[in-house]
């Protein structure tokens, strides 16, 4: 736990006895959810393919941490030299949403899965559907530009509504 | 104990302080403990959602014997699991993002301070592993895409509370950071104020001087500050040289929330349908304009479509007295129509209407007492799915049929031909198509 302070110096640093009694009792009962979750999934082997698994376990902290991530902040970074200031930050939020929209219908859109036998499993035009939500999405950042642009020249500062 | 588990350990040498490790290795003012803090709360009741309505969809393919589901309200698991899958698909920008936020603690100086907090640091292993672990696995398994060499099902189910539970531990870790970060008390609540900035960051801001001067408990001071560790505390950041604001990523994020919901819900519910765009499935497209997930074209399920198609086809049911009906006296009972949806496992779900004789007429043929469960069999040879156990709530529902039609038509062999279970509130997978017996447990 950020602990040390809770675990140890405890109730008499700003913690409060029941505050301190949450604390033991969450991280027990946290504990023996985890450990009934690695039980169950090392006992049915055929399954859960334990070493399958903990494979994609694995891999996804792996992904996440050393491409994602830094992917991001790459972007980020070429963002910051790119995009001027009050319209830097609609183009950060649009760029959130197209990110999160695509991943989540990942499958979808790159055709993946689906059914040989059976067309009603991905029966869309996924690929025309993401453009067509993107496209919204990108319309309502081109909006919020334009508002912010007229802002700026009405108020004649610049940079300082960043607000989005 | 207690000293031993926060004792201070050494540091490593600085001379490996590079890269990442650098102080002010990362200097968004974004990544802050107020935004960690609220997503945080977000993924708390988004996560929580996902894992009880799990439960509910697999204690209701799995009940105890002592666990007897109603049969009411029908829409009860359209809609547990339609929320399951709907929460956790707009979970994955409040996930992605709170993981960004947080990404600076990965890189954390010194690497551990103590026994404490070495474990707590170990506890995020699982709870980031598992997190994506659930929320990919979840979307490739509900897009038919099976990458993976493991059963979907029962992985998911084992790294549900492995999940879970390092989600407890870690809400435990975290609660008087998000307690001085979130809420509009949250500046009486930081523990300790005497010291006013982390030592990375320049004070001034929007916020910059709430910090509340005054009684610091020692050692206590030092710990909290350093548990914010890399990461700001909104308090004292800067505000960010024109790009996204702790507001502005706020509603960007939720944005994307709202627009995976708009986009996906309407698999399950109605009223969305039309703007269904980016779900693996349209309520109103597939054969007879419903959606199948198992079909009977599959080289192992061939034989089905021959024994479904056989004119010596006979439905029986097996009690005291044993009953058989070929199809035309199948036809022949009296019919019963009902509206009730069809609800799968992966989410979707949609309404129809079913015809065919209520299964409660076809027990009291065959003299099966009122408090019996029964096994109802399909025409499949093997699989998981091959028969499903009704007990008694759902068999002697009058909603509860073996339909012999759906939409004013036969049905079609992708629907279960020649006869199908059909009741109210329950899973797809336990909807049992191609019957051909029911039999007395
Ligand atoms: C994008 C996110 C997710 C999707 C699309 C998803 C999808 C699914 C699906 C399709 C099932 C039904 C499996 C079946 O019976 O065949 C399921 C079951 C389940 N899910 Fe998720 N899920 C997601 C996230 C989560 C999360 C975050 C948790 C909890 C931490 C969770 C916990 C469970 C549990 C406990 C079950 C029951 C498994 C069983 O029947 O044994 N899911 N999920």
């Amino acid at each position: 736990m950020s602990g040390d302070s809770d675990a140890g110096a405890g109730a008499g640093a700003g913690l409060s006895v029941g505050g301190f009694a949450l604390r033991v009792v969450l991280v027990a009962a946290g504990l023996a959810a985890l450990g009934y979750g690695v039980d169950g999934l090392l006992t049915m082997p055929r399954a859960t393919r334990p070493s399958n698994a903990t494979a994609w376990l694995i891999g996804g902290i792996v992904v996440h941490d050393a491409l994602l991530v830094p992917g991001t902040m790459l972007v980020g970074f070429a963002l910051s030299r790119l995009v001027r200031a009050p319209y830097r930050a609609v183009v950060q939020g649009a760029l959130i949403v197209s990110g999160a929209v695509a991943l989540m219908s990942l499958p979808l859109w790159r055709g993946y899965g689906g059914s040989v036998d059976n067309p009603s499993v991905n029966p869309l035009p996924y690929g025309r559907n993401l453009a067509i939500v993107l496209g919204a999405v990108w319309a309502g950042a081109a909006l919020l530009m334009i508002s912010r642009a007229v802002r700026v020249r009405r108020t004649g500062r610049r940079g300082d509504s960043a607000d989005g | 104990m207690a000293r031993m588990l926060s004792g201070r350990l050494p540091d490593p040498p600085t001379a490996v302080r590079r890269g990442p490790l650098r102080a002010g290795a990362f200097p968004s003012t974004l990544h802050d403990q107020r935004v960690a803090s609220l997503l945080g709360i977000a993924l708390g009741i988004t996560f929580g959602t996902c894992f009880l309505t799990g439960l509910v969809s697999h204690f209701m393919q799995h009940p105890p014997t002592w666990l007897s589901w109603p049969s009411r309200p029908v829409w009860l698991y359209r809609v547990t699991q339609g929320l399951h899958v709907t929460t956790g698909l707009a979970s994955v920008p409040l996930l992605l993002v709170k993981l960004w936020t947080v990404y600076p603690r990965l890189w954390e100086w010194p690497p551990v301070r103590s026994v404490a907090h070495a474990l707590e640091r170990l506890t995020i292993v699982p709870l980031i592993a598992g997190s994506i672990f659930q929320l990919a696995t979840g979307i490739a398994n509900i897009a038919q895409w099976y990458r993976f060499h493991f059963f979907f099902t029962v992985t998911h189910y084992w790294v549900a509370w492995i999940t879970i539970g390092a989600l407890v531990v870690h809400i435990a870790a975290k609660l008087t950071t998000v307690r001085a970060n979130v809420g509009r008390k949250r500046h009486e609540r930081i523990p300790g104020t005497a010291v006013s900035a982390a030592p990375e960051r320049t004070a001034g801001g929007r916020e910059g001087d709430s910090r509340r001067e005054g009684a610091g408990g020692g050692g206590q001071v030092l710990e909290d500050l350093e548990d914010q560790g890399n990461l700001g505390n909104g308090r004292d950041g800067a505000p960010p040289a024109g790009g996204l604001t702790r507001r502005g990523l706020a509603v960007a994020t939720g944005t994307a929330a709202a627009v995976i919901v708009v986009t996906t819900a309407g698999q399950a519910v109605p009223a969305l349908a039309p703007l269904d765009l980016l779900a693996p499935r349209r309520p109103d497209l597939g054969p007879q304009g419903l959606p199948v997930n198992r079909t009977a074209r599959t080289a192992r399920a061939a034989r089905v479509a021959v024994a479904a198609r056989d004119p010596g086809y006979r439905l029986e049911a097996v009690g005291t007295r044993r009953v058989g009906y070929d199809l035309a006296q199948l036809h022949a009972l009296p019919s019963h129509t009902v509206r009730l949806p069809i609800t799968c496992v992966e989410g979707w779900s949609a309404d129809a209407t079913w015809h065919g004789p209520r299964l409660r007429d076809l027990l009291d043929a065959a003299l099966i007492p009122v408090d019996a469960t029964v096994r109802v069999e399909s025409l499949e040879a093997h699989g998981g799915y091959r028969a499903s156990e009704v007990r008694p709530a759902h068999a002697r529902d009058p909603l509860t049929l073996l339909a012999t039609g759906l939409n004013d038509a036969d049905l079609e062999l992708y629907h279960g031909y020649p006869a199908r279970l059909i009741a109210p509130d329950r899973p797809g997978v336990l909807q049992t198509k191609w019957v051909h017996r029911v039999v007395l447990l």
